[in-house]
């Protein structure tokens, strides 16, 4: 009956769009400055972050489970990261890609002792996330290493597009595109997925899916290490409490982005975009509750509710799946 | 006054796209035994779940004692006097029996903790009932099958039951227990004042107990309340499927083969098989009869790397192999495992047509970096999906969306396209309409004559009987038995069952 409205405005990421865009009109009427060039940039810098960390969250939510060890082990790898630049002095490039092995081996051991044990990835990250970020802080003696080579620092600095985007925005979309391609078009892409709708099913087709859970959280692993390099590169230098207590202030933005964007909680189903639009919206929100100066912690009770809200809206998907499965 | 204790008039129930019931009529008298018989999709479950106020029907009268009712849960209708019992056990396994039997009553003492001594004086009084000898303190998962069987009607006595619904309840009891069941269900009927509904596959069982018998087909009356003894098992089998029993037969002659593709030897595994010898011969149907619980999902599964085997040898073409998981066994030896739970572990359910029909060929289709699309998958599935005939509106069709038949045809549509020498077929027509299950049953024979071997699980008989060439039975994690299948029902029938019983 309703076969005459497009598919994409069914979509969840549309209903997102227009979020975004109701609340781009509201900020701008009501607050001064949201439209200034340097809000945008600052706007597109802290967005660049909010993706980067929704999509790591996202590609273990594709299985079912979560990760809290995030923010400890983005901010554990972004320390690694400056110890080798400033105490070791390797090259930026080659610091990059340690940085980027060392954020998936710490992955690695997330998916590794969840697969085994059979326990949850609450219970196991909840675990390895006050071990990183315990054995960080042990290490670095929660010394910050503000000493960083200039030509990084200044990257996180710099200013595109008539001075408007800062570049780690362009590496987010960039991310989000390889990740729907991965997703998408390649083989190991639709095994991630099989794997996390129905691990029984997808086990009997042939596929591995305690590797395919493993390569997950590698794969977030790896691109939490790469939030951590980006707010290193953002504020100049690596803070052990850069992502608050144990990582912390990086789970709600975290939930959110993957959640608003229609990534089911119970697994199976992934939207890139829709994770990029969910942390654009956060971060809009976030900005401009900001600007219109009600206080920190309004912003934090808002935030709150907008995920209760999501998780809601996660339901009503899940019901809506039901429901649809029964008209044939 | 009719004597009836309930009474379904003209019940018609609408699901979207099927008519599960379509005018069907049912009358239970009182104190009586009533068979439900009919074929999967026959519209017999959804008849119990409105008469247990699971569903309700769309048209039609439930009358209860000869007064108008209608349940809206299936708590109102336990109220009413209505008690299921299920194949599925629904008891609390980790709780005694006396907990499980007051569950939804438990006394309480003056300080308001449960009061043990009454829970088991109270419900030691329904045991007696029914001649049970049980503790009432004893752990529900300590009992054997039966007993839990016979735990759940004394729970539905315990709640003042007037009506007993049993749902296959022999399917997993051995022939000494049935007997005492059956005993016991004629004196709960004299003595009780109770009436049965009798739910049950084995027509043998039928004709033992059964005072009346009501046959749907189709969501329709086949008969309605008609005298057992008015009917014979020829009579019985032509309501229910509406053809005279007809017995496809497999045309091959398995005793000029001597070429074995797939040997088990003394293997014993984690689960408790012992001592298990099989072999399955090139292009042959193997059957593996056996009651539920005799353990032959569980001896695929070990086979496929699932679960351990702890000894015993595999061979392939006379060479030894160790298949350490499905992956395995589907890249390296070419085997293939079709699910008898098609929703939980044969399909993803709520990811499409294309990408569940293709889920096995994706490592074989990809290209360089692992690159692969859907007009790639599509090529290799197509053939295999127009094949099976799937009536699905498209490839991007949610599968939860189709029929059962369809989404049965697509998780086998996915072997075939796997291209697997070895197919362990497990339960393939449950739940499946009758024209695609002798669709199924012709193409498993088309594949065999082709040169696929397949080792069927099924405990569809007339099914075993038709398809197989060689029947393995077994029993309690055993091989109690081999015979070579001449296809005569009875013959085939009487000499597996009293393998099973000996």
């Amino acid at each position: 009956m309703n076969n005459k409205i497009p598919n994409f405005v069914k979509t969840n990421q549309f209903g997102l769009l227009i979020l975004v865009i109701v609340f781009i009109c509201i900020f701008s009427f009501s607050t001064d400055g949201f439209t200034s060039r340097f809000n945008i940039y600052a706007l597109s810098r802290v967005v660049a972050l909010d993706i980067m960390i929704g999509l790591a969250m996202m590609v273990v939510i594709l299985t079912g489970g979560l990760n809290l060890s995030l923010g400890a082990l983005g901010v554990s790898a972004a320390m690694f990261g400056g110890w080798c630049m400033e105490s070791m002095g390797i090259p930026i490039s080659i610091t990059i890609i340690l940085v980027l092995a060392f954020g998936s081996f710490l992955g690695w051991i997330n998916g590794f002792v969840t697969v085994r044990t059979g326990v949850h990835s609450f219970i196991v990250t909840l675990a390895t996330m006050s071990i990183y970020f315990g054995f960080m802080t042990l290490l670095t003696e929660a010394e910050a290493f503000r000493k960083l080579p200039e030509a990084f620092t200044d990257f996180g600095s710099l200013k595109l597009f008539n001075k408007y985007i800062s570049p780690l925005l362009i590496i987010s979309v960039l991310t989000c595109f390889v990740l729907y391609y991965i997703f998408k078009y390649t083989d190991i892409g639709r095994k991630l997925i099989a794997a996390g709708a129905n691990p029984d099913a997808a086990e009997l087709s042939g596929i591995s899916v305690d590797r395919m859970f493993i390569y997950c959280h590698m794969l977030s692993g790896f691109l939490a290490a790469l939030a951590g390099i980006m707010l290193t590169a953002r504020i100049g230098a690596a803070i052990p409490s850069m992502a608050g207590h144990l990582g912390f202030d990086w789970l709600l933005p975290a939930f959110l982005a993957p959640v608003l964007g229609g990534t089911l909680l119970s697994g199976g189903k992934v939207t890139v975009f829709g994770t990029m639009l969910g942390a654009i919206l956060v971060t809009l929100i976030n900005n401009g509750l900001y600007l219109i100066d009600v206080g920190e912690f309004w912003v934090r009770f808002f935030l709150g509710i907008i995920l209760l809200g999501a998780v809601l809206l996660d339901r009503a998907r899940e019901y809506f799946t039901v429901k649809n499965s029964i008209v044939s | 006054m009719s004597d009836y204790i309930l009474e379904l008039n003209n019940i018609t129930k609408n699901f979207p796209g099927v008519k599960a019931l379509d005018n069907a009529n049912f009358k239970l008298k009182k104190k009586s035994i009533h068979a439900l018989l009919g074929e999967n999709g026959a519209g017999k479950s959804t008849l119990i779940k409105i008469i247990t106020g699971v569903y309700n029907q769309n048209e039609g009268k439930l009358f209860l004692n000869n007064k108008e009712k209608s349940f809206s849960s299936p708590n109102e209708a336990m109220n009413a006097g209505i008690s299921v019992v299920h194949q599925e056990r629904n008891l609390i396994r980790r709780f005694s029996v006396g907990e499980n039997l007051m569950l939804t009553n438990l006394p309480k003492n003056n300080l308001g903790l449960i009061d043990y001594n009454t829970v088991a004086k109270e419900s030691k009084k329904w045991l007696d009932i029914m001649e049970l000898d049980i503790d009432p303190n004893t752990i529900v998962s300590d009992l054997t099958v039966a007993k839990m069987q016979l735990c759940e009607i004394a729970k539905a006595l315990s709640l003042e039951s007037k009506i007993l619904l049993l749902d296959e309840p022999t399917s997993s009891l051995s022939p000494q227990d049935t007997k005492n069941l059956f005993a016991l269900l004629k004196r709960l009927v004299a003595e009780q004042d109770v009436s049965i509904v009798f739910v049950s596959h084995k027509l043998e069982e039928v004709f033992e107990i059964c005072d009346e018998v009501t046959v749907l087909r189709d969501g329709k009356n086949a008969c309605d309340s008609e005298q057992i003894t008015n009917i014979n098992r020829q009579k019985l089998v032509k309501l229910m499927i509406g053809r005279d029993e007809q017995i496809i037969k497999s045309k091959k002659d398995v005793d000029f083969i001597d070429e074995n593709l797939l040997d088990l030897k003394s293997i014993n595994t984690d689960l408790g098989h012992k001592n298990i010898n099989l072999n399955l011969k090139k292009g042959e149907i193997l059957g593996l009869y056996g009651l539920v619980g005799a353990g032959r999902t569980e001896l695929i599964k070990c086979v496929l790397g699932l679960d351990k085997i702890n000894s015993g040898q595999i061979l392939l073409n006379n060479k030894e192999i160790k298949i350490k998981s499905p992956k395995d066994a589907l890249e390296k030896y070419k085997i293939g495992y079709i699910s008898e739970d098609r929703k939980k572990e044969g399909l993803i359910l709520m990811h499409d047509v294309l990408s569940n029909a293709g889920i096995t060929v994706w490592s074989n289709l990809k290209k360089i970096l692992s690159f692969l699309n859907d007009s790639i998958v599509y090529n290799k599935v197509d053939p295999y999906v127009k094949q099976l005939e799937v009536k699905t509106p498209s490839y991007q069709q949610i599968v939860s969306n189709l029929s059962g038949g369809n989404q049965q045809k697509i998780s086998v549509a996915k072997w075939l396209a796997s291209g697997t020498d070895i197919l362990f077929i497990d339960e393939p027509t449950v739940g499946i309409d009758i024209k695609t299950k002798s669709y199924l049953h012709e193409l498993i024979i088309e594949l065999s004559l082709k040169g696929t071997s397949i080792i069927l699980i099924t405990s569809d008989m007339p099914e075993m009987i038709s398809l197989a060439d060689r029947i393995i039975t077994m029993k309690d994690f055993k091989v109690v038995g081999e015979t070579i299948n001449n296809h005569n029902y009875e013959e085939m029938s009487s000499s597996i069952m009293g393998n099973i019983h000996e």
